[in-house]
């Protein structure tokens, strides 16, 4: 189920920059700014909108920066809200482990596999490869390229 | 005991960023999850895994002990990493399925439903009823075994090892029939987007039949020999308690959110494949303990028994493949798709260029966040304890490394 | 000459049954293991697999003796030893038959519980020469378990030295010889049947056996005290466990079910048999304890450690009172 556009808009008006809430091909999304996530998932997660949990969290590389991507879900409601964030290539990410637990090897793993700093998390260290490893889930990291696929 | 690649990891991630401030401690958690100090001489770290009999894989917990009490633990896993979201850029949506069966090897089936609903969702592919009673049927085996593994491996981490091979053997029965259909048994490759790679062969059907008659008094006899077992009742009763508030805000889902009384169940929550179609119960436990979570797991089972018979009797005729054409293009967009593995909610996120191979290919994999409360919920149990919850949360370490 | 000769003669066919013994009762636990988990075990080493063990043993001679660094070395290399050598004595009073024993103590009982008891000393010394941190959790559990289970292991006894009046195993075996009333054999087992159950579990114990096996807890502790021993010192640990679970069968059979004595059978029949059915009996008695091994769940160390403080020595202690009382009424009713 989609939750209300204009409840979540409204609701978010308190965070510095405001949240910009469209509804795509995924869900209903909220772009809010980076540094404003902590805040942002802090009043999502309270009553009355009750997005109790954090299903998921993934960064995508699309080309110029990180979009990090909080998957929230109300149970109260059935709800299902994407929350959005884009952050430089050396951007710093702020751990929201303190709103959500569940985000702290997510986390994690997302600033090591995009190459971001993380921040504020209790421990930032490595969660999947070895030291040295490049950031994987950046798009610059071809492991085949392109043209070695097309010849297949 | 103090690894040095450690250090260097910390300092990899690190960087002059804010460090957390550790009186910082939210409600309903016990403690800031900050890692174990190596250093520490006080007490006894030790290094649990990832060469261990009991940690399910390669998942490697270094755990702080006061005498047997585990006052601090962290989980460290990456033993096991193969990319897998990366891999899957490099592939074309039809060969998503193959990297997904590598994700849980334990429960193949759903991560390759996972990815077809992802896929079919982002093309708008018309699916056949038959092949979407057939990705129920062929889910509701897989969940079986899996959580036939899971029942034995348990008893094994409690110390018995009488119901291991008893488990295996319907396993068996079960690997069978999926290698009868699919052709394989672990790495099925079944789930295709549009539909299944086949029909039911008419010994399959037969298999299956054979399987579902003696089953039920199986599936008695396995609660009698480990439940029914006094020592094992006293030893997985009220220990590794997560209660409603821990489970949510740690993310968990299947077997191990329901236990703490809540009840989701993605098959009936938001129904995929014939669920819908089909009657079933979601179990539930109350207290939120080991012994809560083996009682829904061995319900699961019962249900997955019943929903298979639903399955076996209510095929519908026709085809199993939609149309589909060879190669899969879908406009840009970006989906979230979800099944329920044996191991709680298993989504894939899929973004889209509108090219033949994925832009950003997500797999949210229940194990991960089934692991993170690990950290939270074995502080003051004993060692041995700490073995039972781990195996009573079921986690597998292919998804979680990925 | 003739002295010495008679003097080391025993201990060679103490050693050499030793020896024999484990071969033929690890490859026993394999197979009924292994038909208990619906496997078959060994089959394919010669016929029904029966050269498996030999093969094994040959295969942990021939092995590298591998002394991890950081071992205390004397510790490491003595433990073994302290571990193998009471299961070896304690054979020594083990009545076989009337005749056959290594040596005819008065105290037989004593002496072998005595020397049961300091192997546990041999797996502290194991655990803390082994430098390694699952050795040591497993050897202090392994003292933990000695002194809550020696307690009652001794205490349940007490009742058939009180009605036999003797410590030597012999004399307890000849007062069980016959039957009571025509129809029951005079098994102390029928007569002391708490004091058999208290001896059962606190055997378990100190056999280091399922459900109590928390020394070498294997889903927890790896291989516990003996994780890093390898080649012929950790087949002597091994070998120990197997003989010690022979001897504490043996003194089962010895104190509750009859001995080399059979009821119902002339004498005549059952004297030249006597080695084999004392035998046979440890036998059945070592498959209980495999059955109990391949079927139940391990304890918790705590549960554990209730059960012996909490429970059986309580229990023992009160079940030798009502013994002792039963005993004097009997005395002075004038009935035998």
């Amino acid at each position: 189920m989609l939750p209300d556009k204009t409840v979540v808009n409204s609701a978010l008006g308190a965070i510095a920059g405001g949240a910009e809430v469209t509804e795509t091909t995924l869900g209903v999304v909220a772009r809010v700014a980076a540094s404003e996530a902590p805040a942002a998932l802090a009043i999502l997660k309270a009553e009355p909108l009750d997005f109790v949990m954090l299903v998921d969290m993934l960064g995508t590389d699309t080309g110029e920066d990180i979009e990090v991507t909080y998957h929230l879900r109300s149970f109260s409601r059935d709800e299902d809200l994407y929350v959005k964030c884009v952050l430089p290539y050396d951007g710093v990410l702020n751990s929201v482990w303190t709103v959500y637990p569940s985000a702290l090897l997510p986390e994690r793993e997302t600033a090591e596999l995009l190459g971001l700093t993380l921040a504020r998390h209790p421990n930032p260290k490595r969660l999947l490869t070895t030291e040295g490893t490049p950031p994987l889930l950046r798009r610059s990291q071809v492991i085949r390229t392109i043209e070695e696929v097309r010849d297949r | 005991m103090s690894d040095p690649r450690d250090t260097i990891r910390a300092e990899t991630l690190q960087g002059s960023a804010p460090a957390c401030d550790l009186d910082l401690v939210p409600a309903g958690i016990k403690r800031v999850p900050s890692g174990v100090d190596g250093l520490a001489t006080e007490r006894l770290v030790v290094n649990i895994g990832p060469q261990h009999p009991s940690t399910h894989g390669v998942l490697r917990l270094i755990a702080e002990l006061d005498g047997e009490e585990i006052v601090n633990v962290e989980t460290s896993v990456g033993y096991l990493h193969r990319g897998i979201e990366k891999l899957a850029e490099h592939r074309r949506y039809h060969q998503l399925g193959t990297l997904m069966d590598r994700g849980d090897y334990v429960s193949g089936i759903h991560g390759e439903l996972a990815a077809a609903l992802a896929v079919e969702e982002l093309l708008e592919i018309e699916v056949p009823p038959k092949a979407h009673w057939l990705r129920s049927l062929m889910g509701e085996i897989n969940r079986l075994s899996s959580h036939l593994v899971w029942y034995g491996t348990f008893g094994l981490d409690c110390g018995a090892m009488g119901q291991f091979l008893y488990a295996l053997r319907e396993r068996e029965a079960l690997l069978d029939i999926l290698e009868a259909v699919t052709g394989q048994r672990m790495m099925f490759n079944y789930v295709r987007p549009g539909g299944v790679l086949a029909d039911l062969p008419p010994e399959a059907e037969q298999k299956i039949r054979a399987f579902l008659r003696t089953i039920d008094g199986y599936l008695d006899e396995h609660h009698a020999l480990l439940g029914g077992n006094e020592i094992f009742q006293k030893r997985v009763r009220g220990i590794g308690v997560i209660d409603r508030a821990t489970a949510l805000s740690f993310g968990l889902t299947g077997a191990n959110l329901r236990c703490a009384g809540v009840p989701y169940d993605v098959r009936r929550d938001a129904p995929y494949a014939a669920y819908g179609d089909l009657e079933f119960d979601v179990p539930l436990g109350e207290t939120g303990d080991a012994w809560d979570r083996y009682l829904v797991r061995m319900g699961e089972m019962r249900q997955a028994v019943h929903m298979m018979r639903q399955c076996i009797d209510g095929l519908p005729e026709g085809d199993v493949m939609g149309k589909v054409p060879r190669v899969l293009r879908p406009p840009t967009g970006e989906v979230y798709a979800r099944v329920e593995s044996p191991r709680g909610e298993l989504g894939v996120h899929l973004v889209s260029d509108g090219t033949d191979t994925p832009y950003r290919f997500h797999y949210r994999a229940p194990s991960l966040f089934a692991m993170q409360v690990l950290e939270e919920i074995l502080p003051g149990h004993l060692l041995a304890d700490a073995i039972v919850i781990i195996g009573s949360t079921d986690v597998v370490l292919g998804e979680i490394d990925r | 000459m003739n002295a010495v000769l008679s003097a080391i003669l025993p201990v060679l066919a103490a050693a050499g049954l030793m020896l024999m013994n484990g071969v033929v009762l690890i490859y026993m636990l394999r197979k009924v293991l292994g038909h208990l988990h619906l496997r078959l075990g060994p089959v394919h080493l010669g016929p029904k697999g029966i050269l498996q063990t030999t093969a094994d043993v040959l295969k942990l001679l021939s092995k590298e003796d591998i002394m991890p660094t950081g071992v205390d070395r004397w510790m490491y290399v003595l433990a073994p030893a302290v571990v193998f050598v009471p299961s070896l004595t304690a054979y020594a009073a083990l009545p076989f038959s009337e005749t056959l024993r290594i040596v005819r103590l008065e105290t037989g009982l004593l002496f072998t519980f005595a020397v049961l008891s300091i192997v546990p000393l041999g797996v502290i010394m194991a655990g803390w020469a082994s430098a390694n941190k699952y050795s040591l959790i497993g050897a202090l559990r392994a003292a933990a378990q000695q002194i809550a289970y020696e307690v009652p292991l001794l205490l349940s006894v007490l009742p058939v030295v009180m009605i036999v009046g003797s410590l030597d195993l012999g004399e307890i075996v000849a007062f069980q010889s016959g039957v009571w009333m025509g129809i029951l054999p005079r098994w102390l087992v029928l007569l002391l049947f708490p004091s058999f159950v208290i001896f059962l579990v606190a055997a378990l114990c100190e056999l280091n056996q399922t459900p109590f096996d928390m020394s070498e807890a294997e889903s927890e502790l790896v291989a516990g005290f003996a994780t890093e021993y390898s080649s012929m010192k950790f087949g002597l640990i091994f070998l120990s466990e197997f003989s010690n679970s022979f001897v504490i069968s043996a003194l089962a059979v010895t104190m509750f079910f009859g001995g080399w004595t059979l009821p119902f059978l002339p004498e005549s029949v059952v004297a030249p048999l006597a080695p084999v059915i004392f035998v046979l009996k440890t036998y059945i008695g070592i498959f209980v304890l495999m059955w109990i091994r391949g079927t139940l769940p391990r304890v918790r160390i705590d549960q554990l450690m209730n059960l012996g403080w909490k429970w059986l020595i309580p229990a023992s202690l009160v079940w030798i009172v009502l013994v002792g009382v039963v005993m004097k009424l009997a005395a002075v009713g004038g009935v035998s």
